[in-house]
């Protein structure tokens, strides 16, 4: 029994480790190859602070002698928890900023092989390369956890509590924030969120996961040794994940119960050989996976819920009729306390250079509340330029914008989302893996759910708001005639849903400029129709649009003002059908 | 400061640098072109080694033909792995990071299996004469000076081809824009599989240099791929002779720690070292800031 119980308990903590991988890996996106070593940190700080102090082994310090704090074991978890939680914090603020996945990759491989070094050297931490031993077993009301046959429900409570931990993360509003930034960063900027912040939150939860399992195995085998927190171990932990199903995590369960049983499995057969041979296999698991079934064993969005048929792409039980859906919408405040004498958006002389091509040269003009706003002109003209260095996308090298009379030239896309002011973009940018829904309820600002404190200690508070996150998202798509497609996963909506989906995201966050970039472009001509009765209710909601597009057709339909460009430079401003009237403009336009 | 130490420390610096400034053109050339983040690059540096030491002991092949076998061997790895992993992976449009789990998984099996099949032990070469030269205080073995000059003549041999040839600009014209290099009839394929092995020969000239010296052990090749990881991006992506420069930064920086820390601390210098530039020049020392 004890055999068993033993292996049972090595599978539950590559388990443990793994979920909580996964949060990281499967969730936000970011390969982490150090792994091992918060699972090590975590497992030294609990041995070195539950260790018997000198007084204790008979007040002599002598060389060798192992002592520590004496603490029982579960401050000393908690304990383990929060340094590999401030860590993973040090080590993840430069490794974001980098956001390149190679990077993180690189730094997370150089910070596994210098930690695992450092923790043989650091002889007064770690105990050199011997590390430590001694450490006292779990001790609750005079039993004593130190059979593995005692010890597995204690492991077994805290892969189920770290299960859920994940589980109640991943699939909580901060969840989707991640989701939306591992598939598109800028989209999750756009509407008003910081992507740096969840992302160190979510490396360091995950860390600090991973050091709680480390102090549990410091507890069990009475003993922490540097090499077990080596290379291998990171690598084994990532390959469950990715073997398993990323961003699944009944996926991960059944991963590390696959591979961590493989080595007592073989070892029956090959004896000592059982490590090499299950290196060769998880390895050669990983090529073929990656090959044949990218996704894993079981791919993200595939639960036992799925499988028996529940769930997945029904529409809402309500539907909100439209007039419903504008009364819930009307009565959002104008954000405007400034004269209405200033237009709502400025743009003074614009200046920016690609090398020597001068693609913006001094662009000025104004955008006029509650009004649809077109920037037109041959290509070339530099409207593309423009509208990205009014969102904050690309950094001008003269001029100003100014939103209700602020200057907020060169600020980052969230910040000005904030300020009330959000853009769509060209490649629609909604997250394929989330839902319609997930998608536009990301676009709601001031959500409790995404704050990782607020979640923990309000739950209920969290769930109040996210019920109203929900209504007005569904709100959204039901101004815009999508309400019924709510819980289709995006990569099953065509590409004039999709850019629907993106419009009904920019009208919950609630700013009252919106940029559109190109909203009918690759859209089919029955969509069209919905794009355009949908820019028509922004404008019905006192929104101001502004939009880049190439179709005249849609322009004169919806524009109410025209600012025409050439080279640059703003040559004629008006009705469209002013300036689709000038001869000279028509030319330069349609070419001759 | 013993002036005398630190010379011989600069000498070896120099001499480890010089290996580093390989391994670091090495994954650069494939880096730079192909954005696969090659760990399996290992399998060519390990593959080399054992290669020679197999033509060496198995075949009874002279020392000089069993470092060809060896060359031969690591380069034939190297190509391989693009040629059987990674070229269908792209076919079918995977992700980078995908291909880099194809990677690993390599680099996981492949010296395990080296394990399995040669057993755990150390493998050794027969070792040719090498003599030392004293120059004042400082010594140097022939090995030493031998390995430094063929370093850099390879360094220099590969910048020079990639500048001066035109297949060298059909290299860089994939590295800088693959859609119209391909657009303009430039056979990506082609120039991948040069790439690989370029960057296969280099590494496995480094495998050979070590084993000359040293051991060959299965999990010889992880170290050095790292090595030529942050030689290159620590140099900056896409210059051969960042990379070399990086390289040869990084041996110096460890070879003169030691006159202040133990040597345990080596890597945690190198790996400050990289910390330091990432943040302050992300695209490395001699790198081109992006667009």
């Amino acid at each position: 029994m004890s055999y068993y119980s033993d292996i049972a308990i090595s599978v539950l903590i590559l388990m443990t480790l793994a979920l909580s991988l996964n949060l990281l890996l499967g969730y936000a996106g970011r390969v982490s190859m150090a792994h091992a070593v918060f699972y090590g940190i975590g497992a030294f700080t609990a041995a070195r602070l539950t260790l018997p102090t000198v007084d204790e082994l008979g007040g002599v310090a002598t060389a060798g002698l192992q002592t520590g704090y004496s603490w029982s074991w579960f401050p000393a978890l908690l304990a383990a928890m929060v340094v590999a939680f401030l860590a993973a914090l040090l080590i993840s603020i430069p490794a974001v900023r980098l956001v390149r996945g190679e990077y993180l990759i690189l730094l997370t491989l150089a910070f596994q092989l210098v930690a695992n070094q450092l923790m043989g050297v650091l002889d007064n931490v770690t105990g050199g390369p011997y590390g430590l031993s001694g450490i006292p077993p779990i001790t609750i009301g005079g039993t004593v956890f130190f059979e593995p046959e005692k010890f597995i429900w204690i492991m077994l409570i805290a892969t189920v509590f770290a299960f859920a931990a994940c589980w109640a993360l991943g699939e909580s509003p901060f969840g989707r924030l991640l989701k939306g930034i591992r598939e598109h960063e800028s989209a999750v900027a756009s509407v008003g969120k910081n992507p740096v912040f969840p992302e160190l939150l979510a490396f360091s939860i995950s860390a600090a996961i991973a050091g709680g399992v480390g102090a549990l195995s410091a507890f069990y085998y009475g003993s922490v040794v540097p090499s077990n927190f080596n290379l291998n171990l990171s690598i084994l932990i990532v390959a469950v994940v990715v073997l398993g199903g990323v961003g699944n995590l009944w996926g991960t369960v059944i991963g590390a119960i696959v591979l961590g049983s493989l080595e007592p499995f073989l070892r029956q057969f090959v004896g000592d050989s059982a490590i090499p041979w299950q290196a060769v296999i998880y390895g050669a698991a990983l090529v073929v996976m990656m090959r044949l079934r990218p996704a894993g064993i079981l791919p993200e969005g595939v639960g036992f819920g799925r499988l028996l048929g529940r769930g997945g792409g029904k529409p809402p039980k309500v539907i909100p009729t439209e007039e419903e859906a504008l009364g819930r919408l009307r009565h959002v405040e104008s954000r405007d306390s400034g004269p209405d004498s200033v237009p709502i958006v400025e743009v003074f002389d614009l200046q920016k250079s690609f090398g020597g091509l001068k693609a913006v040269n001094g662009a000025t003009f104004t955008l006029e509340r509650g009004q649809v706003t077109a920037l037109i002109g041959p290509n070339g003209a530099g409207k593309t330029t423009i509208f990205n260095m009014m969102c904050g996308g690309l950094r001008a090298d003269s001029g100003r914008v100014h939103l209700r009379g602020v200057e907020v030239t060169g600020k980052p896309a969230y910040d000005l989302a904030q300020r009330g002011l959000a853009r769509s973009f060209q490649d629609v940018r909604v997250c394929q893996q989330l839902t319609a829904w997930d998608n536009v309820a990301m676009g709601v600002q001031g959500q409790a759910g995404e704050k990782f404190l607020r979640l923990v200690f309000t739950p209920l508070a969290v769930r109040r708001n996210e019920r109203l996150v929900r209504q007005k998202a569904l709100d959204c798509m039901a101004l815009l005639g999508i309400a019924d497609r709510a819980n289709v996963r995006v990569s099953e909506l065509s590409y004039g849903d999709q850019k629907l989906v993106a419009i009904a995201r920019l009208l919950a966050t609630d700013c009252d400029v919106l940029l559109l970039d190109e909203p009918t472009s690759g859209v089919d001509p029955a969509s069209v129709e919905k794009v355009i009765s949908g820019i028509g209710r922004l404008r019905d909601l006192g929104h101001t649009v502004c939009l880049v597009e190439h179709s005249v057709h849609f322009v004169q339909r919806l524009a109410d003002r025209a600012v025409f460009l050439d080279q640059g430079t703003v040559i004629a401003e008006g009705t469209v059908d002013e300036l689709m009237g000038r001869r000279e403009l028509a030319e330069l336009y349609f070419g001759t | 400061m013993d002036l005398n130490l630190f010379a011989q420390l600069t000498v070896s610096g120099i001499v480890v640098g010089s290996t580093y400034a390989l391994l670091g053109v090495s994954f650069g050339v494939i880096y730079a072109t192909t954005r696969i983040f090659h760990l399996a690059h290992a399998v060519a540096y390990a593959g080399a080694a054992y290669g020679a030491v197999w033509a060496s002991e198995a075949l009874g092949l002279p020392f000089g033909l069993a470092l060809l076998f060896g060359l031969a061997t690591g380069v034939v790895l190297g190509v391989l792995i693009e040629i059987v992993f990674y070229r269908p992976m792209r076919k079918r449009n995977a992700t980078l990071l995908t291909i880099f789990l194809v990677s690993l998984g390599i680099s996981v099996a492949f010296p395990n299996l080296l394990q399995i099949v040669f057993g755990p032990d150390n493998k050794t070469l027969p070792r040719p004469d090498n003599p030392t030269y004293e120059l004042g205080s400082v010594t140097i073995s022939r090995q030493d000076v031998i390995a430094v000059l063929v370093a850099w003549a390879l360094i220099a041999a590969v910048a020079t081809f990639i500048v001066k040839t035109r297949f060298g600009r059909s290299v860089t014209a994939m590295r800088t824009n693959p859609t119209m290099a391909e657009a303009v009839g430039i056979d990506g394929n082609r120039v991948y599989t040069v790439v690989f092995v370029i960057g296969s020969f280099l590494i496995a000239v480094a495998g050979l240099l070590f084993t000359t010296r040293g051991v060959a052990t299965p999990t010889m090749g992880l170290q050095p791929t790292l090595t030529g990881f942050i030689a290159a991006f620590l140099g900056g992506i896409g210059s051969q002779w960042g990379a070399a420069l990086g390289g040869l930064a990084l041996g110096l920086l460890s070879s003169w720690s030691a006159l202040y820390l133990q040597v345990d601390y080596g890597p945690v210098v190198v790996f400050g070292a990289m910390f330091l530039v990432l943040l302050i020049r992300p695209q490395g020392l001699l790198g081109k800031a992006a667009a």
